[in-house]
Parts: structure tokens; C-alpha cells; sequence
């Protein structure tokens, strides 16, 4: 079974030491996708979604941060463990990431041109992909430009960002903030990843952009085979774009299901707060429900359950123990007392 | 029927300067045109996206910018071009939550000394009196008394945003301009001051502006609904009419990208092209580039008035004609 996992986070602990002491980030999260998958990881501020993504290219700060336990293998290899030198030929290759702010990931200084035939360059080479080299001849500086530029113009074709042939000389002011996030996504996609990992890619849009921008990643997922790891707060977001969820909460997934299901039939307490909290249609004045309290500090987290603190089927057990993620549907894993292990 | 506050032809140009001597070369219109009213003790959504112009037509209303042109009236009374010492005294009347919340409290300031402050410019009330009085506002929001002598940055973001609340609350105002409250929190935070400013709405008799890009939490919040599309209104009624049967093709767009989390809803999609954009050409309807009703050889030429639709549901948009010929002038 986990052969055919294309990603695989198992029980990954992460702390990050500061001066006020070591903060627990992450506290044992599994997460696994196959190919083609679409998972959304949703959850609120400081739960650990982004620190979980960031875990697969290691781009953690370390130190601060410590991986203190855990495994994260892709296509059955060991990333934790592999030199920095191995990591760059595996993220040129394999890894391809969208953040939130499409404004300060483009170097104003520089046309889109150069950006992205850079890293369509960097991508080819470092992913050992530019034909040739290995035929025993290296094609021309000039030429490999060339070849790296048709591929950046066909990449903005695919992105859909109109005259790419064109708008390739201009500069990033000259974009707007949609077709800046475009942008992004095509220098992702220029080493061919096996895995997008889009990290808030519509927050910063307006609806109407975030729409647009939603539909294109639907689109790449088809045309491409792509399989993409979508890390949002927004529940909406989720239910339209992804087939698979995984809701976090302070440093653990508690919660995991297909789409609809998880919408249909929430089944950790805190899923539920989460998504009665959305105002929506039918929703009428004084009849939003929030979940009470804050999220915990993860310096000093409450022991057990880390939500039983603001959970109001609070039992004795939660305040003790950590519970285990357990099947409560089909496909569907709770990490919750409400539902033992035998049921 | 008399209204809290009216707006009549706002309009809030900046200006572009360039050229020889940096002169003036061209108006950046972020507000043009917009009249809406809003009665006592109502909630108004201003809808639009970034660039729109919702947030200068809340600065206008608190003058904390100076319109173009145009007519605003607070309880009756023009405060377009009030002077000063009324404007302070308009000020304990109308007031703003903003956006940020970290932003907008001062970092050097304990959570007291913030919330106290606008009752010492107001009310000249200082020490103990001062003091009783924070602590009540505080325990209206839902603060605690030991957070009296914290500073803001002690807090999370739900919790800055209660100060900014009772920072409002503290000069008894009457309306308030909320500026997107709640867009930099998250959800679980966010039903909490949503709920939060419902209550202070009924217990306190206030009429709020709520400014806002989050159709679903306009929705939830607002009597009634304006959207704007580049400084201009294109559409607006009453906020089950808006969203039962919106009538301008932008608002239709809107609508349908609303992220609903609910995987099952079945909805035609509108997917509306390009971004906003200042380039409209000149005359026409400036959202006829992005449209994707059908083109009407006016769109291009001719600008849209806001026209009542239907009973007390004005649309700008050419395919919606107005309800017969006498109603087809402003809303006085």
C-alpha cells in the first residue's frame, strides 16, 4: 500500500526552538497522497498546514526549526535524509510550489522573461532534464536560451495568460495580481513536478480572480496528471477544488475524508466548528455558531486532545491521552474519543 | 422617510501628476458619482474588489479624506465642508474599525491608555472615572480586566480586534464604518466578532457601513447591499434580493464565485475574464470589457445610470431597463 504512495508524512514532529522555549509545531502528522490526488490540508492560523508542506522540499529554517521525529518519504525515497545537494536535483525534478503573495515571489527588477527562462534553466538542469548532455554534446548557451524561452511562452500559453509571446518582455508591475499568480504557476510547472504544492494561492485575490486562478489549477490537474497538495483556510476554496481533505489543528491532522463526505458527515468536533463558523446561505442573523476560546500556544500545549480545551463534548480521557486516528466511515479517519477504536 | 446618513454624487478623484513640473495630468476617479442612503439603526454592505473604492467612500464619510464633490448628510445635516471643531464632535458620532487590527493600535499604548484615550479627547474624562469606564467597555467586547495594562501585540488577531471595538464603542458613536473587521482573521475568530458586533448593534442602537469583499459574510451581516465596480454603484437592494435575484451581470459573477463549502451545490459558474481595470473606455459602461452578458451597442458608448429595476432594486446595467419612465431619475 505504501508502495504506491507518491507522498508519504508519517508521525513528523517538528519544533522550533525560540527565546520564550521550544515550540511544538508539529505533533505527530500523517499524511499520505497517491498520484493524481488532490488534497486539500485546511486549517486556522499557526496550525501547522504550511510548516507540513514546506517539510516535503525541507524548506524549514533549520535551525530554529528541529524535525525531532518522524519519516517523510516521496515515490518510496527518504527526503529527511538526503544531502543538500540531492535535495536540489529532487525539487528541480519532482517539486513544483505556488505561495500566497504573487507580488514579493517576482523580482521587480527583472522582466518576466528572464525569471522564467531562469527557471526553466535552473529546473532542466539541476532535474538533469536538458536534452543532449548525456547524448555527449552540450547545445549552445544561446540555443538552450532559445529552446528555454519557447518553453517559457508555452508554459504562459498553458497558464492562459493571453500574447505570452508578447508579455514575456514586460515587467512583473506590469501584471496584475491574477496573472502574477499565472506567472508563478507556470515557473512551477517548468520542471515538469510531479507535485504542486500550492500554498494559499488565492488569498490574496479578489473572488472573481480566485475563481479564475481555481479553475486554471483544475484544468493543469486534468491536462497535466498533476497531483497537488493545496494548503488553504478556506473551506470553500476546499469544496470546490479538491477531492480529498485534511483538516488540521494545532500540529495534527485530526481529521480525513473525501469532499463531499467530510462535508456531508464532519466528524471531529472541531471540523464541525469549523464548518458550521462559514456564514452561509441559509444562515440567518445571530445563527452563526464560532468555535469558543483561541488556538492554543504551542509552546505550552494543553495535554492530550489539543482541542479539548474549546471541545464541547469534552471527556476525562482527552484531557489525558492523545487520541488515535481511527476509520470512521469509509476512507474517512477521525482522530477523536467520540469515535473508539472497536466501532 | 429620514435617514441616518445620505450620500448624494460622491465623488473622490486623486490625481495622476506627471510631465513637465509634475503637473496634474489626469484624476484617478476611485470614487465617482455614488449615492446611497442608510437608514438608522440598518447595516449597509459596500461590496466590491480591491480598487474599487468601498474603503474612500468610508474615509470620505469620516473625512478623514476631502471629497471631489458631492454631498454627505449626517442626521440631516451637510457635513461635507464642516469645520474643525464640528468635526470633532461629529467624530464621537461616527467611527471606524478597521481592517488590521494590529495596525491600527498603537504598539506603544496599553490596551487601557487605547480605549481611554478617545473618551479624554471627547469627554475630558481621565482617572478613575476614565478607568470604570474602560473596564465596562472591555467586558462589553469580551475582554478580561487583568488585560488592562497589556499592549496590543500581547494579543491574537480576534482579540486586537475587541480593542478596536471598544475603541469605537468608547464615544458612544452612533454610526460605524466598519472596514473589512474581519478579513484578517480566521473563521472560527471570525463568527465570533460577527456575533459580537450583531449584539453591540442591538444592544447599542448602531448603524453600521460594512465594507467588505466576502459576499457570505455580507450576506450574513447586512439589511442591505451596495456593490461598486470602479467607484461607481452598479447595483443595489436589499440583501435577500441581491443574492436571490442579483440583475447586474457583475453581481451575478460575484455570486456564483462565492467559494460555498459545500461540495454538492450545483450552480452555473461565472467565470468572469480579465481583472480590474481603470483603461475602460470612456463614455461606455466601465465593466463592459469583463461582461459576459450579451453586448449591447450602447455598453461601449453610453453609461449606464443607476435606474430602480424593480421595487426599490436599482441596477447601471443597459439590459435592465428602468421600471417606467418617471422613475427613471437618481435616488433622491
Amino acid at each position: 500500500m505504501s508502495m504506491a504512495d507518491l507522498l508519504n508524512i508519517e508521525d513528523l514532529h517538528l519544533e522550533f526552538h525560540t527565546y520564550d522555549g521550544v515550540a511544538k509545531v508539529l505533533a505527530g502528522v500523517d499524511l499520505r497522497m497517491q498520484r493524481g490526488d488532490v488534497l486539500g490540508l485546511v486549517g486556522e492560523t499557526g496550525c501547522g498546514k504550511s510548516m507540513t508542506a514546506l517539510s516535503v522540499p525541507r524548506l524549514i529554517p533549520m535551525p530554529p526549526g528541529k524535525i525531532t521525529a518522524g519519516r517523510v518519504t516521496f515515490d518510496g525515497e527518504d527526503i529527511l535524509s538526503k544531502s543538500e545537494g540531492e535535495m536540489e536535483t529532487f525539487r528541480a525534478s519532482h517539486l513544483g510550489m505556488i505561495f500566497q503573495d504573487p507580488v514579493t515571489n517576482l523580482n521587480p527588477l527583472f522582466t518576466i522573461r528572464e525569471q522564467l527562462v531562469d527557471s526553466v534553466l535552473y529546473q532542466q538542469a539541476r532535474g538533469q532534464k536538458v536534452p543532449g548532455r548525456w547524448k555527449g554534446f552540450m547545445p549552445s548557451v544561446r540555443q538552450l536560451r532559445q529552446e528555454a524561452q519557447e518553453r517559457a511562452v508555452e508554459l504562459m500559453r498553458l497558464t492562459g495568460i493571453p500574447d505570452g509571446d508578447k508579455r514575456i518582455f514586460e515587467y512583473p508591475h506590469q501584471f496584475s495580481g491574477g496573472m502574477r499568480q499565472r506567472v508563478l504557476i507556470a515557473m512551477a510547472l517548468a520542471g515538469d513536478p510531479d507535485l504542486l504544492i500550492a500554498d494559499e494561492p488565492t488569498t490574496a485575490l479578489d473572488v472573481t480572480i480566485q475563481a479564475q486562478i481555481l479553475r486554471l489549477i483544475r484544468s493543469l490537474v486534468k491536462q497535466l496528471g498533476l497531483t497537488v497538495l493545496l494548503i488553504t483556510h478556506n473551506l470553500g476554496v476546499v469544496a470546490r477544488s479538491c477531492e480529498r481533505v485534511a483538516v488540521m489543528y494545532s500540529g495534527r491532522v485530526v481529521e480525513e475524508s473525501p469532499v463531499r463526505e467530510l462535508f456531508k458527515n464532519p466528524k471531529h468536533p472541531y471540523t464541525r466548528g469549523l464548518i458550521n463558523a462559514v456564514p452561509q446561505k441559509d444562515v440567518s442573523r445571530g445563527g452563526l455558531i464560532g468555535i469558543p476560546g483561541m488556538i492554543p500556544n504551542l509552546i505550552d500545549p494543553p495535554a492530550g486532545c489539543r482541542f479539548h480545551p474549546r471541545c464541547e463534548h469534552v471527556m476525562d480521557i482527552c484531557r489525558r491521552q492523545v487520541p488515535a486516528a481511527t476509520s470512521v466511515g469509509a476512507e474517512h479517519r477521525a482522530s477523536c474519543f467520540l469515535y473508539p477504536e472497536d466501532a | 422617510m429620514s435617514y441616518l446618513l445620505e450620500i448624494n454624487h460622491l465623488k473622490k478623484y486623486f490625481p495622476i501628476r506627471g510631465g513637465l513640473l509634475n503637473r496634474r495630468v489626469a484624476d484617478f476617479r476611485a470614487v465617482d458619482d455614488v449615492s446611497f442612503t442608510l437608514q438608522e439603526g440598518k447595516t449597509l454592505g459596500l461590496v466590491g474588489e480591491s480598487g474599487s473604492g468601498k474603503t474612500t467612500i468610508g474615509k470620505c464619510i469620516l473625512r478623514l479624506l476631502e471629497p471631489t464633490s458631492g454631498q454627505i448628510l449626517y442626521d440631516g445635516q451637510d457635513i461635507t465642508h464642516i469645520k474643525a471643531r464640528e468635526l470633532r464632535r461629529l467624530r464621537s458620532e461616527i467611527q471606524m474599525i478597521y481592517q488590521a487590527p494590529a495596525a491600527s493600535l498603537n504598539g506603544r499604548m496599553t490596551v487601557g491608555q487605547i480605549i481611554g484615550e478617545p473618551l479624554w479627547i471627547h469627554e475630558q474624562l481621565r482617572g478613575d472615572a476614565a478607568r470604570d469606564r474602560v473596564l465596562e467597555l472591555m467586558s462589553v467586547v469580551g475582554l478580561k480586566e487583568e488585560h488592562y495594562y497589556r499592549y496590543p501585540h500581547e494579543f491574537s488577531g480576534g482579540q486586537q480586534q475587541r480593542i478596536g471595538i471598544a475603541r469605537a464603542l468608547a464615544v458612544q458613536p452612533r454610526l460605524i464604518v466598519l472596514d473589512e473587521p474581519t478579513s484578517a482573521l480566521d473563521v472560527s475568530v471570525q463568527a465570533q466578532i460577527l456575533n459580537l458586533l450583531q449584539d453591540l448593534q442591538d444592544q447599542f442602537d448602531l448603524t453600521y457601513l460594512f465594507i467588505s469583499h466576502d459576499l457570505g459574510v455580507v450576506r450574513y451581516m447586512c439589511d442591505e447591499v451596495a456593490l461598486l465596480y470602479l467607484g461607481k454603484i452598479v447595483e443595489v437592494a436589499r440583501t435577500e434580493v441581491i443574492f436571490e435575484e442579483p440583475k447586474h451581470p457583475y453581481t451575478q459573477a460575484l455570486i456564483s464565485a462565492i467559494p460555498e463549502p459545500d461540495p454538492d451545490l450545483q450552480r452555473e459558474e461565472i467565470i468572469i475574464r480579465g481583472d480590474l481595470s481603470h483603461t475602460f473606455p470612456q463614455g461606455g459602461c466601465p465593466f463592459a470589457p469583463r461582461c459576459h452578458a450579451e453586448k449591447l451597442e450602447s455598453c461601449d458608448s453610453v453609461l449606464p445610470p443607476l435606474l430602480e429595476a424593480d421595487q426599490g432594486h436599482l441596477v447601471a446595467c443597459h439590459l435592465h431597463p428602468a421600471l417606467s419612465a418617471s422613475s427613471a431619475s437618481e435616488p433622491a
